[in-house]
């Protein structure tokens, strides 16, 4: 540690830390404008000036580190003036518009400008003035307002991975400059107005709407994907404007489908107020009346219970103690991407934290488009590569990474065994073994060479398997995750501290899931064929969307056409036209909760937007049904919910009640018993089914969301893609074609790229091609033709 | 070359290049003398060049524009065969570089920064050329002219015009 005296206050930092950061830390104001924590040091702007006894002129304290006895000032008279002079030149050409900017109220140009700018310019000759640039949705620019501090170019390219804005010329003539075309390529872009340090990259959604002191704070949990990223929600009254990531949480950016999701909670899908099926439509009703239809609909009948994993802890609580009370004999279903049911033999969740994920020697990510489905884990594998460190990746699909990876095999699905069989040879040659791989190993014919980058991977010392959803939705899922597993633990990657098996789960939540629906959980397609098959009366839907989402769109749609539905949810999806009765619950921004992300992290949400219409928090409603439904309802307060869910899951109340709840983790559940040997299945089609899971299109939220609807469109790709080589072996031709698989024969519009696994049937708009999710194998034909 | 093609080094151009990104830690430190290699080749870096650079190099397009818009010595439009460059620092400025570059102007009919429809010739104004000792400076293409006067420009001009036309 050193030791040193900044304005005559002692302090101890790390050794190597700049002195504008041991500021930072230790609350002493020095202004800057380009320094960022999260971005390499530019050095730019000068703002930042300190003195440093000994030195015979000023330094810049954001480029130099701290050093034993240092002696530092930060306020003088010299100071002052260098700081009024730098003040001088950025204004310079700077328009003075505060009153009409966006930024003004919470702008470091202007607050500098109060404590350093005279109040009259001397420059009196022409300014400048700088074209706009198109940033895509997210971004608006007001360049001659732009400072150069380059934080947005440092951003493009060190954490975006964009590449996409740059400095051009000098001087006078500098300029940002965006290349627009590939200006919309990041799932990230909505940082960029929080990076810009003044009103040169503005929030475009919210332009224009709100000045920064007429909102109000809220802290809550982003529930959009399973990394659970902490959220300020800025409101004026009940609408909400913006959402922002928290200063000091373990992450600090958000993604874009976090941060524009917020206009879908003011969308027309809401489900404000109880209704009930009308002939075609819907007519609004009270809580009772449609509470009435509800138990008309559910008393004595055979019930299946589905909901979202999106739901708070205590919500997700209340559901299973509503199923206790009510219908105990109810099957419950929340996952819709998941075929294979037997336990798994390490569960959803992660092992490791992001930043040991960072650091680890290897990381291989197997099956999964990190990309679109954790964004933020993926801002770590850049980091990470950019520092040279090695990221292997296996699957169907060469997702989009913006980074260099440093090994690549495209496989398709049914590989997966002779991947993992071939991994184990090379590792038992090398004298690593695991009980049960020796038969695990005989029930696979093939060896596939992908497996030769895993093998080798798993030698380091820490290794890092990341196992995606084409694994998780695998029809022989827990055979392959029990093949990992032996893997892993064979190479010492199980142990304890050096746990490296980290599974993806769809949502958050998962490690409460687990252990709280364990033993009656069902597959959400067993859900579906039972209802199909006339053995259940009735669905009660918690939130979920398996018409829009998942892997059992057209079950779902059999299903529903048979049995009624009651439907218990914040926001409408595709099923809602099947249901009879609709009850509002509250949704993830205006309730107090907790939360579990993917790493097993308590989030909190503890300051609520208020709600735009009847809608309660969902325990509330849970209980309500056990009421009417005839029960004792099982906890009557917020404080008897957690009591229950503590009861079941005694790490949360520690986690909860520690003061450094971050560092808290719950663990992933295990399966030691879950010994799953590969099933020898013939496919029945040549060909294997991969869908697509875009982070502008999946979710109830995502599509009731016009603005990350817009953004999805630029991303939009074909219906479905196929390797070129797969259509030139079929002698076909992309354009119109026929996927024939168990559901029939259907006319897709195909594409091909060479990002796709030959042998595999990419489904890229799950929209168009959204019935094929519940395929896992099909057959390509021409139009017209009779094959 | 021809205007219409793409862009190509010759095979000799791409190996002098891959000797000298190998004495840097990355290609990117490269990039400064890859650039002056293609104007030498290509006349100036007009886009297409730099796209070129640019995929040599395995860096974005940017990553080209930011260099070569930042040092004035590189030219995204096309010049004459002479380019010539006038220092009208102090030095050159008070030995005469001003009524230089009026002479030079009025002779070939063109304004500063712009090149005779010949295609011949290219007048510019740059800052201290660093050779104040023989002020008024010249630069042409890449040979140092000093204390320049309207007999000698004139001179050159004819010389080259001739030559020019054999
Ligand atoms: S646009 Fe903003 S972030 Fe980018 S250089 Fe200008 S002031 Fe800095
Ligand atoms: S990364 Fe996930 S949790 Fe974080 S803001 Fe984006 S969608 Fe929300
Ligand atoms: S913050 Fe130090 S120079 Fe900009």
């Amino acid at each position: 540690m050193t030791t040193l005296f900044i304005d005559d206050k002692e302090i101890t930092v790390e050794p190597g830390t700049s002195i504008l950061e041991a500021c930072r830390r230790h609350g002493i104001e020095v202004p800057y404008f380009c320094y960022h924590p999260e971005l390499s040091v530019a050095a730019n702007c000068r703002m930042c000036l300190v003195e440093v006894e000994g030195w015979n002129k000023p330094a810049a304290s954001c480029c130099t580190p701290v050093s034993e006895g240092m002696k530092v000032r930060t306020r003088t008279e010299a100071l002052k003036k260098d700081r009024e002079m730098i003040m001088e030149y950025l204004l310079i050409h700077h328009p003075l518009d505060c009153p009409v900017c966006d930024q003004g109220g919470d702008c470091k140009l202007q607050d500098y400008a109060v404590e350093y700018g005279p109040s009259k310019g001397r420059y009196s000759e022409p300014k400048r003035a700088v074209i706009n640039y198109d940033l895509g949705p997210f971004v608006n620019t007001c360049m001659t307002r732009c400072i150069h501090c380059t934080r947005c170019v440092r951003f493009a390219n060190e954490i975006a991975g964009t590449g996409d804005i740059g400095v051009l010329n000098r001087g006078d003539h500098m300029t940002i400059a965006g290349i627009v075309e590939e200006a919309l390529e990041s799932e990230l872009s909505g940082n960029l107005p929080d990076i810009c340090p003044v009103g040169a990259l503005l929030d475009k959604p919210s332009h224009d709407l709100a000045r920064p002191w007429e909102l109000s704070h809220h802290s809550s949990t982003c529930i959009q994907c399973p990394n659970g990223c902490d959220i300020q929600i800025e409101s004026r009254g009940e609408q909400v404007m913006r959402i922002r990531p928290v200063e000091g949480s373990p992450e600090p950016f958000i993604c874009d489908r976090g941060r524009y999701v917020y206009d879908s909670f003011r969308s027309p899908a809401r489900i404000l107020e109880p209704q009930i099926r009308q002939g075609d439509g819907f007519g609004s009703a009270t809580w009772e009346e449609a509470f009435a239809r509800t138990v008309e609909l559910l008393k004595d009948k055979r019930v299946g219970i589905l909901f979202s994993p999106y739901w708070s802890l205590e919500g997700l609580m209340s559901i299973r103690l509503m199923r206790d009370a009510v219908f105990p004999d109810a099957k419950v279903a929340f996952d819709l991407h998941r075929r294979d049911m037997r336990p798994f033999a390490f569960e959803e969740g992660f092992s490791m934290t992001t930043e040991q994920i960072e650091s680890a020697d290897q990381v291989v990510v197997l099956g999964c488009d990190l990309r679109q489905r954790l964004p933020l884990l993926m801002l770590r594998l850049r980091k990470r590569s950019r520092q040279g460190r090695p990221v292997t990746r296996i699957g169907a699909m060469n997702y989009r990474t913006n980074m260099s990876l440093s090994n690549d095999a495209l496989i398709r699905p049914r590989d997966w065994h002779a991947v993992i069989a071939r991994a184990m040879e090379q590792v038992q040659q090398l004298g690593k073994t695991a009980a049960g791989m020796d038969e695990w190993m005989a029930s696979v014919d093939g060896r596939h060479e992908a497996g030769k980058l895993l093998a080798d991977a798993l030698m380091a010392d820490t290794c890092a398997l990341i196992v995606g959803e084409e694994i998780r939705s695998h029809e022989d899922a827990a055979s392959l995750i029990y093949g990992l597993d032996l893997l892993m633990r064979a190479c010492g990657h199980a142990e304890e501290g050096r746990d490296g098996r980290n599974l993806v789960p769809e949502a958050m939540n998962a490690q409460m899931l687990s252990a709280v629906f364990g033993d009656v959980r069902a597959s959400a397609g067993e859900l579906f064929a039972l209802a199909q098959a006339g053995e259940l009366d009735a669905l009660v839907l918690v939130g979920s969307d398996p018409v829009g989402d998942g892997l059992f769109p057209s079950a779902a749609k059999a299903a529903l056409e048979r049995v009624p539905l009651v439907q218990v949810g914040a926001i409408e999806g595709e099923i809602s036209r099947y249901a009879e009765v609709k009850l509002p619950a509250a949704a993830y921004v205006e309730i107090e909760g907790t939360f579990l992300n993917m790493e097993g992290r308590v989030r909190t949400a503890n300051k609520p937007v208020k709600s735009l219409g009847e809608e309660r928090p969902l325990w509330k409603v849970m209980m309500r049904l056990a009421m009417e439904m005839g029960s004792e309802p099982p906890v009557v307060s917020l404080e008897e919910l957690r009591e229950a869910l503590y009861a079941a899951m005694p790490e949360v109340r520690d986690a909860c009640n520690s003061v450094e709840c971050d560092a808290c983790l719950i663990r992933v559940g295990r399966n030691r018993d879950a010994r799953a040997l590969p099933r020898k299945t013939a496919e029945a089609f040549p060909l294997d089914v991969v869908s697509r899971y875009s982070m502008y299109r999946e979710g109830m939220w995502a599509r009731a969301s016009e603005l990350l609807s817009e953004a999805g469109r630029i991303h939009a790709l074909d219906d479905v893609l196929v390797h070129p080589d797969t259509l030139a072996e079929l002698g076909l031709k992309p354009g119109p074609l026929v996927v024939e698989s168990f559901l029939g024969r259907h006319t897709f519009d195909i594409g091909v790229r060479d990002d796709v696994s030959p042998g595999v049937i990419y489904i890229a708009k799950r929209g168009v091609a959204g019935d094929l999710s519940d395929v896992t194998s099909a057959r390509l034909v021409g139009c017209g033709g009779d094959s | 070359m021809t205007m219409n093609e793409a862009p190509r080094f010759s095979e000799e151009r791409l190996q002098e290049i891959q000797a000298l990104v190998a004495r840097y830690p990355g290609p990117q430190s490269a990039l400064l003398p890859v650039l002056h290699m293609a104007q030498e080749d290509f006349g100036y870096l007009s886009l297409d060049v730099q796209k070129y650079v640019a995929e040599v190099l395995g860096l974005t397009l940017i990553q080209v524009r930011e260099v070569v818009t930042f040092y004035t010595m590189f030219r995204e439009q096309p010049c004459g065969k002479y380019l010539m460059e006038v220092c009208t620092n102090a030095s050159c400025m008070l030995n005469g570089a001003d009524e230089l570059v009026r002479h030079m102007c009025d002779k070939l009919g063109i304004k500063v920064g712009e090149t005779t429809p010949d295609g011949m010739f290219t007048v510019t104004e740059v800052e201290c050329a660093g050779a104040c000792s023989g002020a008024p400076v010249v630069q042409i293409n890449n040979v140092y002219h000093e204390n320049v006067d309207a007999a000698y420009i004139d001179a050159f001009i004819e010389k080259a015009s001739k030559e020019d036309a054999a």
